[in-house]
This record gives C-alpha cells, structure tokens and sequence, in this order.
C-alpha cells in the first residue's frame, strides 16, 4: 500500500510495547482495504462468528496481564468492522499477542489468536510500519527458519544475545562442537542447524516458498532480508534446474 | 376402533396440569411417570423455593399432583415406562412397561411432557472443574442444600463466606452445541443468591455473567431484590477458570466493566448450568417419530401462533419437552395442548 | 459434614463423557471421505498401537513402533536431551523407529511470530513433511507441541477449505508429492502416556519421595482441544491426562498449584524479542506460584518452548533473590530417568539452566561420578577417538 498521507502521529497508548514511534495515519480507504483482505482470508469464519464481550478470553490470555492488550477488544473491534480501530490494533496490540491460543475457549468459539494471526500477515503483506518494527532484530531467525529449514540453531544460543540467561549460555557455546557431538542420534550432531536437514528436502522447501508468495511478504517487511534469503535459495534451486 | 382416552407421559408440572385440565373437559387422561414419583424435576431435584414466586416447591408440587390425581379421569401410573407405540392419530397402540410387566393400552392423541435435564459440567468449555472439587457445586446441588436449610462449602461442612454464581455454563455456548439461552438460570441464580443471604447472612453473593437475562416481571421481583436489598454483587464477565488456592477456590475471569483481569477466591461457587433435553424427550422423541431440533429438543413446527403440536398429528409436546422452559411456559403450554388434545380427541377440526 | 443430598453422591461419580455427545464432527471422518473421493491419501496408524480416550470421549490411536520422528527445532536447538530421551525410551522399548532427515521444522514457531508465511505456505511445508513420512512407511509422531498444534490447524483448513485443498495440492504436485494426512495426529508425549505402564515396568529408580508440577503446552490442548488424550480418573476427566498419567504412574506425586493453565510465557517472538515479557510471566505465573504452593522438586512439561522459558527465565530472577529454582525438564526425560537412563549421555542435562542437581540426588542418582563418566566421553571425543557418543557408548 502506498504511504502517500501526510504523517499524523498517533498518540502512544500506555503499555503499548513497541519503541514509542509513531505511525502513519493513510486515507480511510486504505484501512478499508487492509480489512477487507483480512475478511478474505479463508480462515476468517472460522475466527470471527460475533461477540458476548464475556471476557473469558481475557482472563486466560497471558498477554493480558502484562501489556495494555485484551483479546475482546480484538473480537470487538473485528465484529464492529472498527475499521479505524482495526488499524491501531493492526499497527501495535497485535504483536504483543502470545499466539498461545488460551483465548480458543470462547463460548460464540471466536479464535481472537487466530484473528491476530491474519491481522499479523496482512500488516507483513503490505508492510506496515508496525510488522516492520516488530520484526527487528528478527530478521536472523527468519533467515534461519527459510534457508535452514530449522529455527533458532544452537550455534544462535550466544550470550550477547542472551544475557538473562546466564553463563550456562556461554559454557554451551564455549563446548558447542564437543557438546554436539556427544549426543547418540544421528541428525543432532549438527551446530548451523537444529538437525540434519537433507539437500533435497531443502529444495523442496525452498520450491515452497517460492510457489506460496512468502518471498513477496519477506521483500514488503525487510528488501535486504528478501535479496539474502533469494540469494541462497537461487543458488540451490538453479543448480537443481530450476529457474526463478 | 379409534380411543378417546389421552395419554401424558411424563408428571412433572407440565403433564400434570395437561391431565388435569384435560380431565376437567372431560376426557379420561392416563399419566405415564417412569420415576416412583410424580413432581418432575422439582421434586427429584430437591427444589427448595420456586422460580420466580419463593413459594415453596414440594408445597405448590403437592398440590399440582393432587388437583390432578384427585380428578376421577385422571389414572396415574408412576415406575412405569412407554417402550413401544403403535397406530396413528385417533388410535395409538401403546406398551407400557413396569418392573413386573408389560401393558398395551389405546390412545387416541399423546402429550409429551418428557422435560428436561441439567447439563454435565463435566462437559464444560471452561475449567471449572467440577468433577474435581467439592466446592464446585451446580445450581441443583444448591437447591437442596437451601432445602436443607444447610448451606455450606461441601468440603469443609462450614457456612462459607464468600459465594459466587456463574451463569450460562452449557448454555449459549456453540463449543459445546448449546446455542440456546436456558431462560430459567439467571432468575434461579438470582433466587439461590437471596436465600444464600438469608440462610448465611455473613456471606459475600457474586454473580457472574455474560447478560442478565431478567425478563418481564423478574427484574423487579428477583433481581432488583438482590441487589438492592440483598446486595448480591453483579459482576459482567464470565469466568474463565477455578482452580485451587491455599484451601479456597480461586476464581478467574475479567471484569469487564472494569476491562481488567481479576482472581477472587471464594468458598463456594455454584455453576448455572443450562437445560438440555432429557434422556426421556429424546427416547419417546425417537419412537414416536416426531422430529427434533438440532440440540435434541422436539420441534414445535407449526410456527408461533401453535407451540404445542409436533410433526405428528395427535402428538403434542409441553413444558422443556421443547426447548428451555421456565415453570409459567409449562404451566401454559399444558393448559394450550390440553385444550387442542381434547378437541381432537372429540372429532373438532383444530387448525394447527 | 452433614449428609447434604446429592452433592457428595454426585461427586464420587466419576464423569463419563459419551462420543455420541460430541460437539465437533470427527475429522478423521471427513479425511476418509476425501480419500474416498480420490482427493487424499490417509496413511493409517501401524499397528500394533494403544487406543487412549481424547476430549470428547473418542477413541486415538497410538503407534508404538514404526514411527517417523518429526523433529523440533527446539529441542534439537537447545534442550537436545529432550529428543535424545524419546530416541531412547523408544529404543529400550524396543520400537522400530525413523530418524529422519527428509524433515523440515514445521516453521509454525516464526510464523506464530512473525507472520511472515501465510495458509498455502504453511500446507506446503506440512504436507511435504507428512508425504515424506508416507514414502517410508513410518508414521509420523510430533515432538513439538506447536507442530502438532498447527499441523491440526492445518488439517482443519485442507480438509474444511476446498480452495486451500487445491493451492496446497498444486504446490505439492510441482514437488512431485501426492497430497497425504496422516489418520491420527500423534505428539510424542502421547506415545509416552500410552506406553506409561511399560515404563513403570521398566523403572529401576524410585521416585515416590519426588513432587513435580505439571505444565501442560497450550498448543497441545487449547489449539483444536479435541485431540488431547482425557481420563477420567485424572483430574476427573476435566484436565489433559497427558504428562500427568506418566508422573502418577511412576509413582511421584503430581502437587496443583493455582497457575496450571496459564501459558507459559514463550510467546514466540517474545521469547526471542520480548524477552522480558517472557521472563516476569515465566517467573511470576508459573515458577514463583508452584514454589509458593507446592514447592515441588521438578516441572514436567510437554513441549520444547515450555521447557525453555521455564527454565530459561529463572537465572535473572533467581539473580534477583525471587522465590524461584526448580529444575525443568521433558516428561520423555523424567521417564528416562526413571528407567536408568544416564543424566548427561542420554537426558543431556547439562544444557538446562536451572539447579537439577538436588533432584537427581533424590532420585539417587549420583550427578558427580555421572559427570565424571560423561567428562570422559567428552575426552575420547576431543582426542577424536571417537567420532560421536553412540547408543552403544550410551549402553555400554
């Protein structure tokens, strides 16, 4: 979508969890249309039937308890097609979600998760400020998940990264290579991946990708990211033969 | 051939009062009861007062079953099942069945009064436990220990001090298959929550819901009581979990007036539990052949203006046969099926 | 008390949920229809296997052997152990199993992160995984509870949403991959609930003095809640069996505390970006409230990302004097142990943070000549005499 309005800056909410920058406000149009492809999404229905504002959500939902956020409020504004409030949702509390899925026990079975989950991929989609910021200091595991098959591989257990951890996070990389290979099956013995991965189910991955549209999502969130990521994939997927 | 007489399965209020009144125009009613007594759920659930008047159950129960019973026409058969019919309208063939034997006596027209049961907890979206702690308690098990003029957390046997009622448990819930509003369990809880204040004065009263659903004349004579002079505390915001702490439960939920988290711990908690067809309207829906709705309750397919009649002609149904019904519904949708039974019975054209 | 009518009589009634009372079609239905209809394969459940109860009172079939590990990009990143001990108890068994490397993440963790995938995406990678298990002829058993979460995410979509049928399908068909389910979705630690009585055969250690808390893995039994195996007589049927039903059989105590159905607080990007989210709810939902109320020796749980933000998030507060320190670990690992397994080789405890040392010395297992054995094969390794520690070193 085009960031052609003028910059109007929102006022940061309290407990809102995202460094306090403001966002684009864009044409009401443009909101709608962010909606409107979220409605589309086949899982909608199964997500969104209406709303009792019981609260039963709320009470269950982890995120709740620490953040400004509410599951209802969510339900709510999707059932109310809120399309202004949608876009505030869509641009902050929807990333502060846990995905844990306690909110599934909803007695109308609304999945207010489930709705966070295609709100999430409609703000990548389309970039969004918000899906941008919240994916910063991401962008490694994404990298990691697509051209690894894998996430978060033991070698990316370092302290910098980990400093609440403590030192036993230092001693299992110290020991890494050693520690590996002191493990009886096969396919742990690995430190760049959580386990051997095979070169054509990588291919077959990578075809995935490619047949899906991730790549298009990757390039609207991160263009540095997508030309890393594309680069190994092309790599793999010509010498296979194929050509993207 | 062809009968006159009317058989009423089931005597609890609702077929008590269609044979009644039907006896009263003059036809000879059999009353079928498969329990040993007669009284329906009022009775062998203990009821303590009556939704919405307080008067007391076994009392008005009592007298339902000798208006009744007392009626030369009215023929009363308790212990005893219907576990076959035959013929149509105008000439039903029925078996009955007790311990010692079985019967087959003629029917010209059948009223269902098969009523309801209490839904399992056990079947709960929620986490209320139930089947896993004593203080956990459904509206049904309140009503007795009220009846008892005993209330107390089951666990300990001592007068609690703080109780909260949670409505809508296997009601309006698609997760569960109960769409439906079990129209009765706001008004009880409400009821339960005054006589909880006059049995144990000392106790704090919550109540936890989604809607109140006070229709008619309850706002006034239930619910604003509770509140106003009872102080029952009205909480909107169903809870979501019960688990145990430090030997009390912990309530969990959102308050969402407040549009916060809150966790309360409270001795008792009494589970609103809904209306769900019993196992009698299911069985003498299946072997009659009148159709059911989709939660198993007998369909009253004729629209608003006739909600007595079911899919076959001479059957009617009454009372929770068809769906969630509070004590006023049954007593009238007896009186209406009464009425259409006898008519037909007599060889009157009755539009249904 | 005073005999008050039905409330206790009703009580001691244990609950019995009935099939036919189900509130949801049963999926395993709908996929022998569209294998019917020519649309899918299902690859049915080997035998022999073990029938548990799930939710609603239906019947899951349990493979014992024969299985295609799907693997976790948790555990096999950072709490190794965790599978090692599945392989393990597998092969103490006796099971015939696959170790495969024909096997993605199912890369739910970064999509319920980051979002950045989408419906056919996600079918792809699943299905890709599940054709793989069906040209061996294993069947695939989970160990993530997110993968199985999100793989019954992703049934419930192939199978009630025709169009994503068809995009998962065409993708599938340009990998040269017929469209394959597999008839039961299977976590690990259901294999390990239906095995539970096997392994309490097995047991040589005696746990009855240890306490444990139970964390139960929101995806496993809050995302598509049906599939989750329920007893009965645990928790009266009102809870998840699974983890519990293996503590009860070897004998510890399983203590409550007041929390048990709060996440965990992993969170996904949380856990990688948020951390302090991940960290206060770790410690003050669950590990600060099991302390306070049931002071237990150990947390059971069921998932990789359980195990890690469990465990994890106790150093800082722990720095900071909060009322924490309970070792974490797998219900594989916990039944493991029970059956003599080594604490480093085989349960490799060495990679969780948390003090599990005063637990294993209640088990009776003496942790410091452990670590002397395990300093050894750890020697052999760097003087390269051996390649890697095998079953055979781990036997032997």
């Amino acid at each position: 979508m085009s960031r052609a309005a003028p910059a109007t800056t929102f006022a940061q909410r309290p407990g809102a969890t995202l460094a306090p920058r403001a966002y684009e406000d864009v044409p009401y149009e443009e909101k709608l249309a962010l909606w409107e492809e979220v409605k589309a999404d086949p899982r909608f229905p199964d997500y969104l039937y209406g709303c009792y504002e019981c609260g039963i959500c709320v009470a269950a939902c982890p995120s709740a308890r620490f953040y400004d956020f509410s599951p209802r409020k969510i339900a709510q504004a999707a059932a109310r097609e809120d399309v202004e409030l949608i876009f505030e949702q869509m641009n902050d509390d929807v990333w502060n979600c846990s995905q844990c899925f306690s909110c599934d026990r909803c007695p109308r079975q609304n999945s207010p998760g489930g709705l966070i989950t295609i709100l999430r991929e409609v703000a990548v989609r389309h970039g969004l400020a918000s899906s941008q910021e919240a994916l910063e200091g991401y962008g490694r595991v994404v990298y990691k998940i697509m051209t690894t098959g894998t996430q978060v591989s033991p070698d990316m257990l370092q302290p910098d990264a980990f400093p609440d951890w403590g030192p036993d996070v230092k001693e299992v990389s110290d020991q890494l290579d050693l520690w590996r290979r002191a493990l009886p099956p096969e396919t742990l013995h690995t430190t760049s991946t959580g386990w051997e991965v095979s070169e054509k189910t990588l291919l077959e991955l990578y075809l995935i990708w490619h047949y899906s549209d991730v790549m298009d999502m990757i390039e609207e969130v991160d263009e540095g990211l997508h030309m890393i990521i594309l680069d190994v994939m092309e790599e793999t997927l010509e010498e296979a033969g194929y050509e993207i | 051939m062809g009968s006159d007489r009317l058989l009423v399965i089931g005597a609890g209020p609702a077929g008590l009062e269609a044979a009644r009144l039907a006896a009263s125009l003059g036809s000879q009613v059999l009353v079928v009861e498969k329990r040993d007594v007669a009284g329906g759920m009022p009775i062998h659930e203990n009821y303590a007062a009556l939704t919405h008047g307080f008067r007391d159950a076994g009392e008005a129960m009592s007298e339902l079953i000798s208006a009744a019973t007392g009626h030369p026409n009215v023929e009363l058969r308790t212990a005893t099942e219907v576990t076959a019919v035959d013929g149509s309208v105008g000439d039903f063939s029925v078996t009955l069945s007790t311990g010692t034997g079985d019967e087959t006596v003629d029917a010209g027209a059948i009223i269902l009064a098969t009523g309801f049961q209490h839904f399992d907890p056990g079947r709960e979206t929620q986490q209320y436990g139930y089947y896993e702690f004593p203080d956990v308690i459904t509206l049904a098990d309140a009503e007795a220990m009220l009846k008892a003029n005993n209330f107390v957390r089951p666990s300990t046997g001592e007068p609690p001090e703080r109780v909260a009622f949670i409505q809508c448990v296997g009601s309006r819930d698609r997760q569960i298959g109960n769409e439906f509003c079990s129209k009765v369990c706001c008004g009880i809880s409400s009821k339960q929550a005054i006589e909880v204040r006059q049995q144990v004065p000392d106790a704090r009263v919550f109540i936890f819901y989604i809607d109140m659903r006070m229709y008619g004349y309850w706002e006034n004579e239930i619910y604003w009581p509770a509140q106003e002079e009872y102080r029952v505390n009205y909480v909107k915001g169903i809870v979501t979990e019960i688990l145990s702490k430090n030997g009390r439960l912990l309530v969990r939920g959102e308050d969402t007036t407040m549009g916060r988290p809150m966790e309360v711990p409270m001795d008792v908690v009494v589970l609103a539990v809904g209306m769900e067809p019993s196992l009698g309207t299911r069985k003498m829906a299946e072997m009659l052949g009148v159709a059911t709705n989709k939660y198993g309750y007998i369909e009253t397919p004729h629209g608003e203006l006739d909600t007595v009649s079911t899919s076959v002609p001479g059957v009617f149904a009454v009372g929770a046969a068809t769906g969630p019904a509070d004590l006023d519904d049954s007593i009238s949708s007896a009186g209406a099926a009464a009425a259409k039974a006898v008519a037909l019975l007599r060889g009157a054209e009755v539009t249904v | 008390m005073t005999s008050i009518i039905p409330v206790e009589s009703l009580k001691t009634k244990p609950f019995r949920v009935d099939p036919s009372e189900a509130p949801t079609a049963d999926i395993r239905e709908a996929l022998f229809e569209l294998e019917e209809a020519g649309e899918i394969i299902v690859q049915r459940v080997p035998e022999p296997y073990v029938e548990v109860m799930t939710k609603y009172g239906r019947t899951k079939k349990i493979p014992l052997g024969q299985t295609w590990h799907h693997k976790s990009c948790g555990q096999c990143g950072h709490i190794p152990g965790y599978s090692t001990a599945i392989f393990w108890l597998t092969r103490k068994l006796g099971y015939d199993y696959l170790d495969p490397k024909d096997q993605t993440s199912c890369t739910a963790w970064n999509y319920y992160a980051s979002a950045t995938s989408n419906v056919a995406a996600q079918g792809g990678v699943a299905m890709r995984n599940f054709a793989a298990a069906y040209e061996t002829g294993y069947f695939p058993i989970i160990h993530c509870g997110t993968s199985y979460g999100h793989y019954k995410e992703v049934r419930q979509e192939i199978v009630h949403h025709g169009d994503v049928r068809e995009k998962v399908r065409d993708i599938m068909s340009k990998l040269g991959k017929p469209l394959v389910m597999p008839e039961e979705i299977v976590h690990y630690s259901e294999w390990v609930h239906a095995v539970r009585d096997q392994i309490a055969q097995h047991q040589v250690r005696d746990f009855s003095d240890i306490v444990a808390c139970v964390h139960p893995a929101c995806h496993y039994y809050k995302l598509i809640q049906e599939d989750a195996i329920y007893d009965p007589d645990i928790y009266g049927g009102q809870r998840t069996a699974t983890v519990s039903g293996l503590i009860l059989a070897l004998g510890a105590e399983v203590a409550d505390y007041s929390t048990f159905f709060d996440c965990c607080g992993f969170g996904f990007r949380h856990i990688l970006v948020s951390r302090d989210f991940s960290r206060s709810f770790a410690t003050m939902r669950k590990i600060e409230v099991m302390k306070e109320e049931a002071n237990p020796d150990v947390v059971i749980t069921h998932d990789t990302g359980c195990v890690t933000t469990l465990d994890k998030s106790q150093f800082a507060p722990q720095a900071h004097g909060r009322n924490v320190g309970v070792p974490v670990m797998s219900d594989a690992q916990f039944a493991a142990l029970a059956m003599g397994a080594h604490p480093y080789r085989v349960c490799q405890l060495h990679w969780h943070s948390t003090d599990y040392r005063p637990l294993l010395e209640k088990m009776g297992i003496d942790w410091e000549a452990a670590w002397i054995e395990f300093e050894k094969d750890l020697k052999r390794l760097e003087a390269n005499e051996i390649e890697y520690l095998t079953w055979e070193d781990v036997d032997g």
